[in-house]
């Protein structure tokens, strides 16, 4: 049961997060709920692999990227929109906040550091690794989003076809 | 139907749909594919060069060969699914049906006129989006409350920022500036450094340049390297202003955090 509770927890508050980075690139209103289904799946996927399979988060944000280039093809022909109008924002949720932080956070430290060979040495350490897993996991997400319209992209160009009224 | 007497005022129409397909937010490749069904319902052929500011357009009618080039300014303008998603649609309607230019036109305004959500509602919605972030996150209560309000702040800013036409790398210094000064100064008082770090950092990743990035990718790996990469650099040089904007907080409040 606290199992469901937390996958239900961190599906609702990325589906919030994803309709709201929706909202700023002005969607049609119809798109949003499929902004947000998508925006719980993949972060749910993401959370599961990470916390449940031990994956690292750079090749669990690629699996859930997948997931999330992968439903927006049927989901987008519903909503009669171009895939890329739902799947963009259901990716925001995954971006890696924290670890973009400490990229900026290390780069500050290792500025005031420079004199102390030892710490400004951590600090570049700490750059490295932390920059390396900020763009490892934006570079998978968007590779991993992208893949299925590659597959398939005779139906992922058709999504507004059938759409007659705008 | 086409002839070389209305010819100029087909190109003209083909170079509005594709400029303001492009400003919308759409991948290089959806704005030739649209811009060239457009062309082919009024019985034309369309080839185009696209950068990030200027569209080469060439024309002819089919059969013919009569050419006409245009080179074209991209217009200025936020981002628009909705509108992204209409002229795509426009454009099998033109495909499917067959419309006459003036029909095409009639639609087009149509479609320029629609009304946007309301900013207020947009603004609510950005600030629980970034609020839920604090969660997924690991912040408290108090902490999501505090990044609520962050994020209302500074989203606030860069709408008025962006009415009067401010540089567009200035409103995200400030923007990024302003909600993470307001919530770090709050969280200071109430939170410890963990919680505080948490506020502090997401509530400026509602500035990440989400579109541009995918859009980059994908032109990229389509072959339109030039405007992909002008895009991932455009892309880049905002995250550089946010992490500016949020490096002047933390250069106020590192030690409170160390």
């Amino acid at each position: 049961m606290n199992i469901l509770l937390e996958f239900f927890v961190d599906g609702l508050f990325a589906a919030i997060a994803g309709i709201g980075f929706g909202a700023i690139s002005n969607p049609p209103r119809r798109a949003f709920l499929y902004i947000a289904i998508l925006a719980a799946g993949g972060h749910m996927l993401r959370h599961l692999l990470m916390n449940y399979f031990a994956m690292d988060i750079a090749f669990s944000s690629l699996f859930a990227g997948m997931l999330i280039g992968l439903l927006s093809m049927p989901l987008a022909y519903r909503a009669a929109t171009p895939s890329t109008v739902i799947y963009i924002p259901a990716l925001l949720p995954m971006i890696p906040g924290k670890f973009a932080y400490n990229t900026l956070f290390s780069i500050m430290m290792f500025l005031r550091t420079s004199h102390d060979p030892h710490l400004a040495d951590l600090y570049l350490t700490k750059f490295m690794s932390n920059g390396l897993i900020t763009f490892s996991v934006i570079f998978f997400l968007t590779i991993g989003s992208t893949l299925p319209v590659f597959i398939l992209p005779k139906q992922a160009y058709q999504m507004t076809r059938k759409n007659k009224v705008l | 139907m086409t002839t070389n007497d209305n010819i100029n005022e087909v190109v003209d129409f083909l170079c509005e749909y594709a400029s303001r397909l492009l400003s919308c937010g759409v991948h290089t490749s959806r704005v030739v594919r649209n811009t060239q069904r457009i062309a082919h319902s009024q019985n034309m052929w369309v080839t185009l060069e696209i950068f990030r500011s200027h569209i080469t357009l060439t024309a002819s009618i089919r059969g013919t060969n009569h050419y006409v080039t245009r080179l074209v300014e991209v217009p200025k303008a936020p981002i628009s699914f909705s509108r992204n998603s209409a002229l795509s649609s426009l454009s099998w309607i033109a495909y499917d049906n067959d419309p006459s230019l003036d029909e095409l036109k009639e639609k087009y305004q149509q479609i320029l006129e629609k009304p946007k959500l309301s900013p207020y509602l947009v603004l609510l919605l950005v600030a629980l989006a970034n609020m839920s972030f604090c969660k997924l996150f690991g912040g408290h209560l108090v902490a999501m409350a505090i990044v609520f309000l962050g994020t209302a702040l500074g989203f606030f800013l860069k709408q008025k920022m962006g009415q009067w036409k401010s540089n567009t790398f200035s409103t995200f210094i400030l923007s990024a500036f302003v909600a993470s000064v307001f919530c770090a100064s709050i969280a200071y008082y109430f939170l410890n450094p963990d919680q505080t770090v948490i506020a502090m950092s997401t509530s400026v990743l509602y500035l990440i340049p989400g579109v541009p990035l995918v859009n980059g990718v994908i032109d990229i790996i389509e072959g339109h390297i030039m405007i992909g990469a002008s895009r991932l650099i455009d892309a880049m040089l905002l995250i550089f202003s946010i992490a500016v904007g949020l490096g002047i907080t933390l250069s106020i409040f590192h030690d409170s955090l160390l």
